[in-house]
């Protein structure tokens, strides 16, 4: 009744001893999720809310048998960070930091990819499997109020709407399979079409809601996934950003990714792609329980041969 | 950032890549006596972060140096693409016998180099015109461009001779320097060859990381004053911007439009749906803001002055995400000050609040000393906040039409 993370995930917590990676930790083992090791060198042999603190990811590893990593490293570190959980062998790794620089980025989602790591950033505020476990600050120390078990899969571009998503959702009677906060930064470890591919493998998933803005391919990548029928399951979207296209190219709103760059990633046109490809659009946040009130849309003039 | 000409031409210099010689001049003289150093023909070019200068005749190609000060009159205290000129860039006239392209930006997950045996018009045009002779090819974040590879690129642009062997080797260089220098573009246009092959990046552009000036100290600072495009700030929105470069806490943004309704908003998700809601539900904002919520007072207190200084603004809006980091007693506390400083009366300049999480509680009863103030109940929509703020200013601007 999830994806990518569940009961069984045990996670190690990379920055454990700063403010924020204390400050969710916290958190997170109230929530219930498996925080197995903590990881700051120099800290080694401490431990942070009942958590054994370790000098290297490694050695965590080793030790707890961890399997994912949450990140709590300011930017200038996060590229060595990840590197580091790529090379212990962390499966799933959630980036927290945000505005990392783009070429750090960029090294930092090649190297994951190359090893078959999925990589959850940057500028994430986590996931959650409601009900199993959480992974970063999402829900905050709301989680079980925000994020009511279901089977809807939602997928965000931001942080903050991954809550207000998930209580639209719960305001007309769903629940989350899981809810990824996939990252704002321009440079993302997985795209929207490869959360959708996850939510269309997952039997306890019924339907799936992503949230997008103006900038990058992700609809785009959706879309198409979409119109190959790979994606069968319904699909709502809600993207906002429209109101960019009123104002000059070049001014900033919200996200650095949110800059217009195209007119092919413009809100608007993100709409239509995905419209035609099959996906129920919302305009606003109350409409969505409607949109997934309806009979599955006919897919007929989309579906592969 | 935008870094311009002189800025660029001396980094590439720096790092050993053939550019013309020349300098900045901030006036007519000192134009003049850089075009007497350099000897022969120059190039006069207004120094401004933008492209496209050619056409809107920044750039004036003169034989002398008293035609050089000329020139440089003419250009400082211009207004070019929207920038103010305030200095030339004076640079020796390249023999250009051949022109080329080259550039190097971002996709969606690594670097893209783009190369083409046309130099000297824009690219989109070329591609345009003439789409094989333009080609894109992804770098490997975690290799560097090899300078065959970088041949072959060039090989493929229909590019020939003794030149591909020079133009491969700056391609795998460039590609070096661009991920030393944390740019997120640099475009050679035109690459120049000269009658011995010989050759001269005599148009560059480059916008370096702003996430990365961390580790690029010298340039910090080098873009300050302007917006996106070049868009001049106005008072309220520098100070903003100061605010956010020096105070703690986490990034904000502040730009102001036309409309009545004034907005701090977070974050970035939440601001484009509110914001595209205040449209649909037929308001109009007097700013947008982002603001990514962090646990101190000072940077929301920032954007409320400036929201109730902007004489336009006759409504508010304190709407967030649900908060995590920022106890909402300290965000309306922000809020409490803001109105008390500019002594706000909530019941005829509506003010709507819909901000849950930690601290709720006290920041309800905050807001009781203000009479007016709407704190939207528990579990209502972001929907529902902006559509109260779109009719209460509706109103508010319909009461002071009627006075």
């Amino acid at each position: 009744m999830s994806i990518l993370i569940d009961e069984s995930t045990r996670v190690v917590v990379q920055g454990i001893t700063g403010s924020q990676g204390r400050f969710d930790t916290r958190y997170c083992v109230a929530y219930g999720t498996d925080v197995v090791a903590g990881v700051t060198p120099g800290r080694g042999g401490q431990d942070v809310e009942g958590v054994p603190v370790h000098n290297t990811v490694k050695a965590a590893v080793e030790a707890s048998g961890a399997t994912a990593s949450v990140i709590y490293v300011p930017a200038s570190g996060i590229k060595d960070a990840v590197l580091e959980a790529v090379d212990a062998g962390i499966g799933i790794i959630v980036a927290l930091t945000e505005n990392v620089p783009r070429h750090d980025a960029a090294i930092a989602v090649a190297a994951a990819r190359a090893a078959g790591v999925w990589l959850i950033g940057f500028n994430t505020n986590g996931v959650i499997s409601p009900g199993k476990s959480k992974l970063g600050g999402i829900g905050g120390n709301r989680a079980d109020e925000l994020y009511v078990p279901g089977r809807v899969g939602v997928c965000s571009r931001s942080g903050g709407m991954s809550a207000e998503l998930s209580a639209a959702l719960a305001a007309g009677g769903y629940g989350v399979s899981t809810c990824i906060s996939m990252g704002g930064d321009p440079i993302v470890g997985n795209d929207m079409s490869e959360y959708a591919r996850q939510f269309e493998a997952d039997p306890d998933t019924d339907a799936m809601l992503f949230y997008g803005e103006p900038g990058s391919g992700l609809e785009q990548g959706l879309a198409r996934a979409m119109r190959d029928g790979e994606i069968t399951k319904p699909v709502v979207a809600l993207i906002a950003g429209v109101f960019q296209e009123n104002h000059p190219k070049g001014l900033s709103f919200g996200h650095v990714a949110a800059m217009i760059r195209a007119e092919g990633d413009s809100a608007s046109a993100k709409r239509r792609l995905l419209a035609e490809a099959g996906a129920r659009i919302a305009h606003r946040l109350g409409e969505i329980p409607e949109l997934l009130d309806r009979a599955p849309v006919d897919r007929s003039r989309h579906s592969s041969p | 950032m935008r870094l311009t000409e002189d800025k660029v031409k001396a980094w590439l210099r720096e790092n050993r890549f053939p550019v013309p010689e020349g300098g900045a001049a901030a006036s007519p003289s000192e134009a003049s006596a850089i075009a007497e150093r350099l000897g022969g023909g120059v190039a006069v070019k207004a120094i401004v972060p933008t492209g496209r200068r050619g056409k809107a005749g920044a750039v004036r190609l003169v034989d002398t140096p008293e035609e050089t000060a000329d020139a440089a009159d003419a250009l400082i205290g211009r207004t070019v693409n929207g920038y103010p000129v305030k200095e030339v860039y004076v640079e020796a006239r390249f023999p250009v016998a051949a022109e080329y392209y080259l550039s190097f930006a971002f996709g969606a997950r690594a670097p893209k180099v783009v190369v083409s045996r046309h130099g000297g018009v824009e690219i989109e045009r070329t591609f345009e015109q003439d789409p094989d002779s333009v080609v894109t090819a992804d770098v490997d974040p975690l290799a560097d461009l090899r300078p065959w590879e970088a041949v072959g690129l060039w090989e493929r642009a229909g590019v020939e001779g003794p030149v591909l062997a020079r133009l491969g080797q700056l391609a795998a260089r460039l590609c070096k320097a661009f991920r030393d220098a944390d740019a997120v573009m640099i475009e050679c246009n035109p690459v120049a060859v000269d009658g011995d092959g010989h050759i001269g990046l005599v148009g560059a552009m480059m916008e370096i990381d702003d996430n990365a000036l961390f580790r690029h100290r010298d340039w910090a600072g080098e873009g300050s004053g302007f917006g996106a495009e070049g868009r001049i700030l106005n008072e309220r929105e520098l100070a903003v911007m100061r605010a956010n470069e020096t105070l703690p806490g986490g990034a904000l943004r502040y730009t102001e439009l036309d409309g009545d309704i004034g907005v701090l908003m977070g974050g970035g998700g939440a601001s484009l749906l509110q914001h595209d809601m205040v449209v649909d539900f037929g308001g109009r904002l007097a700013n947008h803001t982002d603001f990514s919520p962090a646990p101190s007072i000072d940077k929301p207190l920032a954007v409320l002055d400036a929201i109730l200084q902007n004489p336009n603004t006759k409504g508010l809006l304190l709407s967030f995400n649900y908060l995590q980091l920022l106890p909402c007693n300290v965000l309306v506390g922000a809020l409490c000050e803001a109105l008390r400083r500019y002594g706000v009366d909530a019941r005829t300049f509506p003010v709507v609040v819909r901000v849950f999480g930690p601290g709720e509680d006290e920041a309800r009863v905050m807001v009781e000393a203000f009479p007016g103030v709407r704190y939207m109940p528990p579990g209502t929509s972001l929907d529902d906040a902006v559509r109260l703020v779109v009719d209460l200013t509706g109103e508010a601007v319909d009461r002071e039409g009627a006075t």
